[in-house]
């Protein structure tokens, strides 16, 4: 009886120190997901959450919706130089791993206050003029521009406001997933919107939080 | 890719180097550590060192730390502050100032990297220490990112005048001495660019450069022409492109498969395989090989030029536990950029946390992108995404913008400002 419980604490203070040493090797490599997105920083930012006014945030990107955008991208649906490779090189590396590492990063909003339009006015004046142009938005992106994940409707608040305003343009010339019948309503919406409120509605998006 | 000095100084870079070469790194005006004899910091954990803060070498430094903080990392610079070559030639046509270009290193010290401002004078494998002028530091894995020297030698008349012929193919003070020379020419004065031979640095930088200078001077000096001499038997990169873009330059004369052999310059002449070419200003790109410390460490191959690696962890082929990244390699279907030199950062930096480790390795295929600016306003870019098949890169898919664009040209600025936050942050 001694014995075994002499052998049980051994055991018991052996487990324990297992689990400390794992505590301390632990890093972000322990996170199979860390190795497979770091060609993406270079564009993305850290961990998804871009900087800069023309690459969009992908952190905390629900995973269905990133990954219908990595087959669009790959197919050549959502036609982009730029991804069109990259989403061939994420399936290659296993698109649901990377699609999960995403979506569990905080979103950081986008630091970008005006975006690069020359024409446009002060930021405050755009950001005024595209919460009133954003009305027809609101339906499906919501009041606050959060989105709604079950829809594979993607947030816009806090997201990188040249980006916005360069989708808006690909949505009405209807070169951005032409087929796709998800997207019908939201197309009749953009051909709607003058070319000039573009960055408007950027600047507000982007602003939100 | 650093300065060593500010403007004013131009040649301090090729003085520097011949004196390291013969094992003194003091040229710098930095003699901190080059006067240390002895163990420079005795290791007290495991330690990797990095030679270069450039576009592979600082990103490995920063993913070193990222993934394991308690992994040492020492970075050998001699420049103060990171310069970019990307962007470098909107410096020639005037858009760009050097100042845009250049970051402090500042983010990686509070990273709790040790930057010391000095360069390798050799390596000795068999020990595991980097040797600093009389002093030396030790490792556990080391990284070689050297970037590019050049091969004055393969040119008659260039290793005598190597202090005033330019390259600008290391951004720094050539890059603000050739931009003066540009401004400076005569209207009707004639600018001669020579290509290297592949492989070199950048292969689609010398045709941006064309039309960054094309630009400015059909905007500046409408009389002036320039004169493309190329050893390739055609544009190297972007091809088609580039060929569009130049339609809207009739001041470019292209010709191929015309190789620089000879340079006078007291008769402002360069000499090639079939022409004697008049120039006023010239902007000569030399052939190019791995950075001297590479070469003098023997990590190139049979050719003396090059560095073959592992596609998987970027060890050199010659020696272990040495990892060679960026312009300095060979073997991979890679262009010698600067997002593949960040790329390979990464991945050397991971696998060295790996190994150091005890853990595997995991695959990280390297990516590239790269943009192109064609006039002051517009841009065309190229794509290339890469798998690793049987321990070895494969390219998936190369992709071209189908058009110069202002979009493509956003898109170039917020990569630049992404990817040096990649390197430097």
């Amino acid at each position: 009886m001694n014995v075994r419980l002499g052998v049980g604490l051994v055991l018991g203070i052996l487990a324990l120190l297992a689990l400390t040493e794992e505590g301390r090797a632990a890093g972000p490599l322990d996170n199979p997901g860390f190795a497979k997105v770091i060609t993406c920083s270079a564009c993305h930012g850290e961990n998804g959450n871009s900087r800069t006014n023309m690459m969009p945030i992908i952190a905390g990107l629900d995973p269905a919706y990133f990954k219908k955008q990595i087959e669009s991208y790959a197919t050549g649906k959502r036609p982009s130089p730029e991804m069109e490779p990259y989403a061939k090189e994420i399936q290659f590396l296993g698109v649901d791993q990377i699609a999960a590492y995403f979506a569990a990063q905080k979103r950081e909003p986008t630091p970008i206050r005006v975006t690069i339009n020359p024409a446009l006015p002060s930021t405050a004046d755009a950001i005024a003029k595209g919460k009133v142009a954003s009305a027809p938005c609101v339906i499906c992106h919501g009041e606050k521009g959060a989105g709604d994940p079950a829809r594979l409707i993607p947030g816009l608040a806090g997201q990188a406001p040249g980006y916005l305003a360069q989708q808006m343009l690909l949505f009405k010339q209807d070169t951005r997933e032409p087929d796709d019948q998800l997207l019908a309503a939201k197309k009749a919406v953009m051909r709607a919107v003058p070319d000039s409120q573009f960055a408007d509605l950027a600047a507000y998006y982007a602003s939100l939080r | 890719m650093k300065p060593r000095q500010r403007a004013g100084a131009p040649m301090t870079r090729r003085r520097f180097l011949g004196a390291a070469s013969v094992g003194l790194g003091l040229a710098s005006g930095v003699a901190a550590c080059a006067s240390t004899k002895g163990d420079i910091a005795p290791k007290s954990g495991r330690r990797v060192v990095v030679i270069g803060a450039g576009w592979g070498g600082a990103t490995a430094a920063r993913y070193v730390r990222m993934a394991d903080p308690s992994i040492e990392v020492v970075l050998l610079e001699p420049g103060r502050e990171f310069v970019s070559c990307p962007f470098s030639n909107l410096v020639l046509s005037g858009l760009r100032t050097m100042d845009s270009l250049t970051r402090p290193y500042d983010r990686l010290r509070d990273r709790g990297i040790r930057i010391i401002n000095e360069a390798a004078t050799a390596i000795e494998p068999d020990t595991k220490r980097v040797r600093i002028g009389e002093g030396y530091l030790a490792y556990d894995r080391l990284v070689v990112a050297p970037g590019i020297d050049f091969l004055w030698e393969q040119i008659e008349g260039l290793p005598a005048a190597r202090d005033t012929v330019l390259h600008a193919w290391k951004a720094g003070p050539q890059t603000v001495e050739l931009a003066r020379q540009i401004q400076s020419m005569a209207d009707g004065g004639v600018f001669v660019l020579t290509v290297p031979p592949v492989a070199y640095r950048c292969p689609p930088g010398p045709y941006e450069r064309v039309c960054q200078v094309a630009w400015y001077l059909k905007k500046n000096k409408p009389k002036s022409k320039l004169i493309v001499l190329d050893a390739n038997p055609n544009i190297v990169s972007k091809t088609a492109l580039f060929r569009t873009a130049w339609e809207a330059y009739p001041n470019i004369d292209y010709l191929a498969s015309n190789k620089v052999i000879a340079l006078d310059t007291t008769a402002k002449e360069v000499r090639t395989e079939f022409d004697r070419v008049k120039y006023d200003v010239l902007n000569l790109i030399p052939p190019q090989r791995a950075g001297a410390i590479a070469v003098q460490a023997d990590l190139v191959g049979a050719d003396k030029r090059w560095c073959e690696v592992d596609h998987v962890t970027y060890e050199s082929v010659k020696h272990k536990e040495i990892h060679v990244i960026g312009d300095a390699t060979i073997g991979l279907p890679v262009p010698k950029s600067g997002n593949v030199a960040n790329a390979m950062g990464k991945a050397a930096a991971l696998s060295i946390v790996s190994l150091l480790n005890g853990k595997p390795v995991p695959l990280m295929p390297p990516g590239n992108t790269c943009y192109s600016w064609v006039n002051d306003r517009e841009a065309i870019a190229v794509v290339n995404a890469y798998k690793i098949e049987n321990g070895k890169v494969v390219q998936i898919e190369q992709k071209l913008t189908p058009a110069q664009s202002v979009s493509v040209a956003q898109r170039a600025e917020s990569w630049r400002l992404s990817i040096w936050s990649d390197m430097l942050s």
